[in-house]
Protein backbone atom coordinates (compact mmCIF):
# COMPACT_ATOMS: atom_id res chain seq x y z
CA UNK A 1 0.00 0.00 0.00
CA UNK A 2 1.33 3.51 -0.87
CA UNK A 3 1.53 6.05 1.27
CA UNK A 4 1.78 9.64 1.12
CA UNK A 5 2.30 10.89 4.52
CA UNK A 6 5.01 13.31 3.86
CA UNK A 7 3.18 15.40 1.02
CA UNK A 8 -0.13 16.21 2.18
CA UNK A 9 0.70 17.76 5.45
CA UNK A 10 -0.65 16.30 8.85
CA UNK A 11 -2.20 13.05 8.66
CA UNK A 12 -3.98 11.22 11.58
CA UNK A 13 -1.03 9.18 12.63
CA UNK A 14 1.56 6.22 11.52
CA UNK A 15 -0.84 4.03 9.49
CA UNK A 16 1.63 0.62 10.41
CA UNK A 17 0.78 1.21 14.14
CA UNK A 18 -3.05 2.23 13.14
CA UNK A 19 -3.36 -1.05 11.69
CA UNK A 20 -1.84 -3.28 14.58
CA UNK A 21 -4.10 -1.27 17.18
CA UNK A 22 -7.16 -2.59 15.18
CA UNK A 23 -6.05 -6.00 14.57
CA UNK A 24 -5.91 -6.51 18.45
CA UNK A 25 -9.09 -4.04 19.17
CA UNK A 26 -11.25 -3.02 16.38
CA UNK A 27 -11.85 -0.09 16.15
CA UNK A 28 -8.85 1.30 18.40
CA UNK A 29 -7.11 2.36 15.02
CA UNK A 30 -9.27 4.73 14.88
CA UNK A 31 -9.46 6.13 18.05
CA UNK A 32 -5.49 6.74 17.65
CA UNK A 33 -5.97 8.91 14.53
CA UNK A 34 -8.61 10.46 16.03
CA UNK A 35 -12.30 9.01 14.62
CA UNK A 36 -13.32 7.63 18.07
CA UNK A 37 -17.39 7.80 16.84
CA UNK A 38 -16.51 5.52 13.84
CA UNK A 39 -13.92 3.89 16.14
CA UNK A 40 -16.34 2.72 18.40
CA UNK A 41 -19.02 2.07 15.67
CA UNK A 42 -16.39 -0.46 14.48
CA UNK A 43 -15.95 -2.11 17.37
CA UNK A 44 -19.62 -2.42 17.84
CA UNK A 45 -19.86 -3.99 14.62
CA UNK A 46 -17.19 -6.21 14.53
CA UNK A 47 -16.47 -7.19 17.94
CA UNK A 48 -20.73 -7.57 17.64
CA UNK A 49 -20.54 -10.36 14.90
CA UNK A 50 -17.87 -12.28 16.70
CA UNK A 51 -19.90 -12.24 20.09
CA UNK A 52 -23.36 -13.50 18.50
CA UNK A 53 -20.89 -16.07 16.72
CA UNK A 54 -19.50 -17.09 20.20
CA UNK A 55 -22.80 -17.04 21.85
CA UNK A 56 -24.07 -19.64 18.74
CA UNK A 57 -21.27 -21.58 18.89
CA UNK A 58 -20.56 -21.68 22.47
CA UNK A 59 -17.26 -21.22 21.76
CA UNK A 60 -16.84 -24.25 20.45
CA UNK A 61 -15.25 -23.88 16.55
CA UNK A 62 -12.22 -25.09 17.34
CA UNK A 63 -13.63 -28.28 18.89
CA UNK A 64 -14.02 -28.95 14.64
CA UNK A 65 -10.40 -29.74 14.54
CA UNK A 66 -9.07 -33.11 14.67
CA UNK A 67 -6.89 -33.49 17.93
CA UNK A 68 -3.47 -34.03 15.86
CA UNK A 69 -4.24 -30.73 14.42
CA UNK A 70 -5.18 -28.24 17.47
CA UNK A 71 -1.92 -26.67 18.55
CA UNK A 72 -1.16 -22.91 19.67
CA UNK A 73 -1.11 -21.63 16.52
CA UNK A 74 -4.37 -23.72 15.09
CA UNK A 75 -5.83 -20.16 14.39
CA UNK A 76 -3.58 -18.84 12.46
CA UNK A 77 -4.88 -20.23 9.17
CA UNK A 78 -8.59 -19.00 10.13
CA UNK A 79 -10.34 -16.12 8.71
CA UNK A 80 -10.80 -15.40 13.12
CA UNK A 81 -7.47 -14.24 13.30
CA UNK A 82 -8.30 -11.39 11.00
CA UNK A 83 -9.94 -10.06 14.53
CA UNK A 84 -6.79 -11.16 16.69
CA UNK A 85 -8.31 -9.93 20.11
CA UNK A 86 -11.38 -12.03 19.53
CA UNK A 87 -9.44 -15.52 18.78
CA UNK A 88 -6.80 -14.90 21.95
CA UNK A 89 -10.31 -14.24 23.74
CA UNK A 90 -11.89 -17.71 22.55
CA UNK A 91 -8.52 -19.82 22.61
CA UNK A 92 -8.61 -18.50 26.51
CA UNK A 93 -11.70 -19.09 27.42
CA UNK A 94 -12.76 -22.11 25.00
CA UNK A 95 -9.56 -23.49 23.59
CA UNK A 96 -10.52 -27.24 21.94
CA UNK A 97 -13.21 -27.91 24.45
CA UNK A 98 -12.80 -30.70 27.18
CA UNK A 99 -11.93 -33.41 24.52
CA UNK A 100 -14.54 -35.82 24.07
CA UNK A 101 -17.30 -35.70 21.79
CA UNK A 102 -20.88 -34.21 22.94
CA UNK A 103 -23.83 -32.72 20.97
CA UNK A 104 -22.96 -29.40 18.42
CA UNK A 105 -25.38 -26.33 19.04
CA UNK A 106 -27.84 -26.37 16.67
CA UNK A 107 -26.78 -22.93 15.16
CA UNK A 108 -23.09 -24.03 15.72
CA UNK A 109 -22.52 -23.13 11.53
CA UNK A 110 -23.94 -20.07 11.45
CA UNK A 111 -21.85 -19.12 14.67
CA UNK A 112 -18.90 -20.47 12.80
CA UNK A 113 -20.10 -18.01 10.07
CA UNK A 114 -20.30 -15.00 11.82
CA UNK A 115 -17.16 -15.35 13.68
CA UNK A 116 -15.10 -15.64 10.46
CA UNK A 117 -16.59 -12.68 8.78
CA UNK A 118 -15.66 -10.79 12.11
CA UNK A 119 -12.29 -11.61 10.71
CA UNK A 120 -12.68 -10.52 7.84
CA UNK A 121 -15.03 -7.52 8.54
CA UNK A 122 -11.54 -6.47 10.94
CA UNK A 123 -9.05 -7.12 7.91
CA UNK A 124 -11.18 -4.83 6.00
CA UNK A 125 -10.94 -1.67 9.19
CA UNK A 126 -6.98 -2.27 8.81
CA UNK A 127 -6.94 -1.39 5.24
CA UNK A 128 -9.66 1.76 5.70
CA UNK A 129 -7.15 2.63 8.73
CA UNK A 130 -4.11 2.62 6.88
CA UNK A 131 -5.57 4.63 3.67
CA UNK A 132 -7.35 7.02 6.55
CA UNK A 133 -3.93 7.73 8.42
CA UNK A 134 -2.79 9.07 5.68
CA UNK A 135 -5.40 11.50 4.77
CA UNK A 136 -6.19 14.67 6.20
CA UNK A 137 -9.17 15.29 7.47
CA UNK A 138 -11.99 13.96 5.94
CA UNK A 139 -10.48 13.56 2.29
CA UNK A 140 -11.54 9.73 1.91
CA UNK A 141 -14.80 10.37 2.54
CA UNK A 142 -15.27 12.51 -0.78
CA UNK A 143 -12.69 10.47 -2.86
CA UNK A 144 -14.17 6.95 -2.32
CA UNK A 145 -13.85 4.23 -0.17
CA UNK A 146 -12.00 0.99 -1.23
CA UNK A 147 -12.72 -0.94 2.04
CA UNK A 148 -16.35 -1.16 1.09
CA UNK A 149 -15.29 -1.77 -2.32
CA UNK A 150 -13.52 -4.71 -1.12
CA UNK A 151 -16.32 -5.69 1.24
CA UNK A 152 -18.36 -5.81 -2.09
CA UNK A 153 -15.64 -7.62 -4.05
CA UNK A 154 -16.08 -10.45 -1.04
CA UNK A 155 -19.35 -10.96 -0.90
CA UNK A 156 -20.01 -11.30 -4.92
CA UNK A 157 -16.99 -11.92 -6.54
CA UNK A 158 -16.84 -9.60 -9.08
CA UNK A 159 -19.04 -6.84 -7.68
CA UNK A 160 -16.42 -4.44 -6.51
CA UNK A 161 -14.76 -4.80 -9.94
CA UNK A 162 -18.09 -3.97 -11.73
CA UNK A 163 -18.69 -0.73 -8.92
CA UNK A 164 -15.68 0.88 -9.80
CA UNK A 165 -16.99 0.47 -13.73
CA UNK A 166 -14.70 -2.47 -14.69
CA UNK A 167 -17.74 -4.67 -15.76
CA UNK A 168 -15.83 -6.94 -18.23
CA UNK A 169 -12.79 -8.04 -15.58
CA UNK A 170 -15.63 -7.85 -12.88
CA UNK A 171 -18.06 -10.87 -14.97
CA UNK A 172 -14.45 -12.94 -15.79
CA UNK A 173 -13.64 -12.82 -12.08
CA UNK A 174 -17.11 -13.95 -11.59
CA UNK A 175 -16.69 -16.48 -13.62
CA UNK A 176 -13.66 -18.38 -12.29
CA UNK A 177 -14.24 -17.67 -8.82
CA UNK A 178 -17.77 -19.38 -8.51
CA UNK A 179 -17.32 -21.36 -11.65
CA UNK A 180 -14.18 -22.80 -9.80
CA UNK A 181 -16.25 -23.38 -6.58
CA UNK A 182 -18.76 -24.79 -8.32
CA UNK A 183 -16.81 -27.35 -9.40
CA UNK A 184 -15.48 -27.74 -6.55
CA UNK A 185 -18.67 -28.16 -4.99
CA UNK A 186 -19.52 -31.10 -7.54
CA UNK A 187 -16.15 -33.31 -7.45
CA UNK A 188 -16.37 -33.28 -3.80
CA UNK A 189 -20.50 -33.73 -3.61
CA UNK A 190 -21.00 -30.98 -1.26
CA UNK A 191 -18.98 -32.15 1.66
CA UNK A 192 -16.40 -29.21 0.96
CA UNK A 193 -19.25 -27.20 2.18
CA UNK A 194 -18.63 -28.07 6.19
CA UNK A 195 -16.35 -26.21 8.38
CA UNK A 196 -16.94 -29.17 10.87
CA UNK A 197 -15.70 -31.92 8.30
CA UNK A 198 -12.83 -29.61 6.24
CA UNK A 199 -11.69 -26.97 8.54
CA UNK A 200 -8.76 -25.21 7.10
CA UNK A 201 -10.30 -26.22 2.88
CA UNK A 202 -13.57 -24.34 4.25
CA UNK A 203 -11.32 -21.50 5.67
CA UNK A 204 -9.95 -21.08 2.12
CA UNK A 205 -13.49 -21.63 0.77
CA UNK A 206 -15.25 -18.58 2.60
CA UNK A 207 -12.90 -15.80 1.16
CA UNK A 208 -15.28 -16.29 -1.81
CA UNK A 209 -17.91 -14.78 0.06
CA UNK A 210 -21.27 -15.25 -0.82
CA UNK A 211 -21.40 -17.96 -3.61
CA UNK A 212 -19.83 -19.96 -0.81
CA UNK A 213 -22.48 -18.81 1.80
CA UNK A 214 -25.04 -19.63 -0.61
CA UNK A 215 -23.87 -23.16 -1.62
CA UNK A 216 -23.78 -24.42 2.15
CA UNK A 217 -26.79 -22.91 3.17
CA UNK A 218 -28.37 -25.13 0.05
CA UNK A 219 -25.94 -27.86 0.73
CA UNK A 220 -24.46 -27.94 3.42
CA UNK A 221 -24.71 -31.00 5.88
CA UNK A 222 -24.60 -33.31 3.14
CA UNK A 223 -24.64 -36.73 4.36
CA UNK A 224 -21.30 -39.02 2.95
CA UNK A 225 -22.24 -42.37 2.29
CA UNK A 226 -19.53 -43.42 0.59
CA UNK A 227 -16.50 -43.02 -1.17
CA UNK A 228 -16.03 -39.72 -3.23
CA UNK A 229 -13.55 -40.65 -6.20
CA UNK A 230 -12.08 -36.96 -6.55
CA UNK A 231 -13.03 -35.25 -3.48
CA UNK A 232 -9.15 -34.06 -2.85
CA UNK A 233 -9.20 -32.05 -6.16
CA UNK A 234 -12.96 -30.38 -5.11
CA UNK A 235 -11.45 -29.69 -1.69
CA UNK A 236 -8.57 -28.25 -3.42
CA UNK A 237 -10.60 -26.07 -5.91
CA UNK A 238 -13.20 -24.80 -3.54
CA UNK A 239 -10.41 -23.35 -1.35
CA UNK A 240 -8.55 -22.20 -4.06
CA UNK A 241 -11.51 -20.15 -5.57
CA UNK A 242 -11.56 -18.45 -2.07
CA UNK A 243 -7.58 -17.67 -2.28
CA UNK A 244 -8.10 -16.53 -5.77
CA UNK A 245 -10.56 -14.20 -5.09
CA UNK A 246 -7.87 -12.59 -2.44
CA UNK A 247 -6.07 -11.60 -5.41
CA UNK A 248 -9.03 -9.55 -7.08
CA UNK A 249 -9.49 -7.91 -3.52
CA UNK A 250 -6.19 -6.44 -3.69
CA UNK A 251 -6.50 -5.96 -7.70
CA UNK A 252 -9.99 -3.50 -6.76
CA UNK A 253 -8.15 -2.23 -3.30
CA UNK A 254 -4.96 -1.18 -5.39
CA UNK A 255 -6.64 0.49 -8.08
CA UNK A 256 -9.00 2.60 -5.79
CA UNK A 257 -6.20 3.79 -3.69
CA UNK A 258 -4.31 5.14 -6.07
CA UNK A 259 -7.37 6.99 -7.24
CA UNK A 260 -8.08 8.11 -3.55
CA UNK A 261 -4.36 9.26 -3.05
CA UNK A 262 -4.58 11.36 -6.43
CA UNK A 263 -7.90 13.23 -5.34
CA UNK A 264 -6.74 17.02 -4.90
CA UNK A 265 -6.70 17.48 -0.83
CA UNK A 266 -9.23 19.92 0.47
CA UNK A 267 -7.39 23.12 1.75
CA UNK A 268 -9.41 23.71 5.11
CA UNK A 269 -8.66 20.03 6.06
CA UNK A 270 -5.11 20.16 6.30
CA UNK B 1 -0.54 -42.78 -13.71
CA UNK B 2 -4.12 -43.96 -12.77
CA UNK B 3 -6.61 -41.40 -14.46
CA UNK B 4 -3.70 -39.69 -15.91
CA UNK B 5 -6.25 -38.18 -18.62
CA UNK B 6 -9.41 -37.60 -16.08
CA UNK B 7 -5.85 -35.77 -13.86
CA UNK B 8 -5.15 -33.65 -17.16
CA UNK B 9 -8.59 -32.49 -16.99
CA UNK B 10 -9.08 -31.55 -13.54
CA UNK B 11 -5.92 -29.24 -13.68
CA UNK B 12 -6.82 -27.50 -17.00
CA UNK B 13 -9.79 -25.46 -15.34
CA UNK B 14 -7.22 -25.12 -11.91
CA UNK B 15 -4.87 -23.76 -14.03
CA UNK B 16 -6.90 -21.25 -16.22
CA UNK B 17 -7.72 -20.17 -12.58
CA UNK B 18 -4.60 -19.48 -11.64
CA UNK B 19 -3.31 -17.87 -14.67
CA UNK B 20 -6.54 -15.49 -15.43
CA UNK B 21 -6.74 -14.04 -11.75
CA UNK B 22 -2.78 -13.89 -11.42
CA UNK B 23 -2.79 -11.81 -14.68
CA UNK B 24 -5.66 -9.20 -14.14
CA UNK B 25 -3.71 -8.35 -10.69
CA UNK B 26 -0.89 -8.02 -12.50
CA UNK B 27 -1.79 -6.22 -14.76
CA UNK B 28 -4.00 -3.10 -14.46
CA UNK B 29 -5.13 -2.25 -18.54
CA UNK B 30 -7.46 -4.95 -19.68
CA UNK B 31 -6.69 -5.23 -23.10
CA UNK B 32 -2.78 -5.80 -21.52
CA UNK B 33 -4.36 -8.07 -19.50
CA UNK B 34 -6.55 -9.97 -22.20
CA UNK B 35 -3.78 -9.91 -25.12
CA UNK B 36 -1.44 -11.84 -22.57
CA UNK B 37 -3.50 -14.50 -21.36
CA UNK B 38 -2.15 -17.69 -24.01
CA UNK B 39 1.17 -16.53 -23.61
CA UNK B 40 1.35 -16.71 -19.51
CA UNK B 41 -1.40 -19.51 -19.81
CA UNK B 42 1.32 -21.68 -22.43
CA UNK B 43 3.46 -20.57 -19.83
CA UNK B 44 2.31 -21.93 -16.91
CA UNK B 45 1.36 -25.21 -18.32
CA UNK B 46 4.72 -25.69 -19.75
CA UNK B 47 6.34 -25.20 -16.09
CA UNK B 48 3.82 -27.41 -14.31
CA UNK B 49 4.70 -29.89 -17.15
CA UNK B 50 8.66 -29.48 -16.07
CA UNK B 51 8.01 -29.47 -12.90
CA UNK B 52 6.16 -32.61 -13.09
CA UNK B 53 8.97 -34.40 -15.13
CA UNK B 54 11.75 -33.62 -12.74
CA UNK B 55 9.12 -35.22 -9.57
CA UNK B 56 8.31 -38.20 -11.77
CA UNK B 57 12.19 -38.83 -12.98
CA UNK B 58 13.58 -37.79 -9.11
CA UNK B 59 10.55 -40.53 -7.82
CA UNK B 60 11.68 -43.02 -10.80
CA UNK B 61 15.52 -42.76 -9.85
CA UNK B 62 15.26 -42.48 -5.69
CA UNK B 63 11.97 -43.76 -4.54
CA UNK B 64 10.70 -46.40 -6.30
CA UNK B 65 9.52 -49.45 -4.53
CA UNK B 66 9.21 -51.63 -7.70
Amino acid sequence: MAERTATHGRAGGQPTFAVILTWILPGAGHVYIGRPLLGLAAFLVVDGFFLVGLWLTEGRTFEFLQPDLQGPFAGALTPEVGNLGGLVYQMRRYGFGPGFPRPWPEHVHLGAWLTATSGLLNVVLMARVHLEAQLPGRAMRRAGSPDMLVLAAWLVPGLGHALQGRRKRGIVVAVVVVGLLALGTVLAEASNLDRERHFYYWAGQFLAGGPAMLLEVLFGGTRVTGEIPYVDAGLGMGCMAGLLNVLAWLDVYGWEEERVLAAPVPEAAG
Amino acid sequence: MKDLGIHLLLFLPVAVAIVVMGTLYAEPDDAKAFGSLPRRFAWFVGGCAVVGAVLLAVEHLFASVS
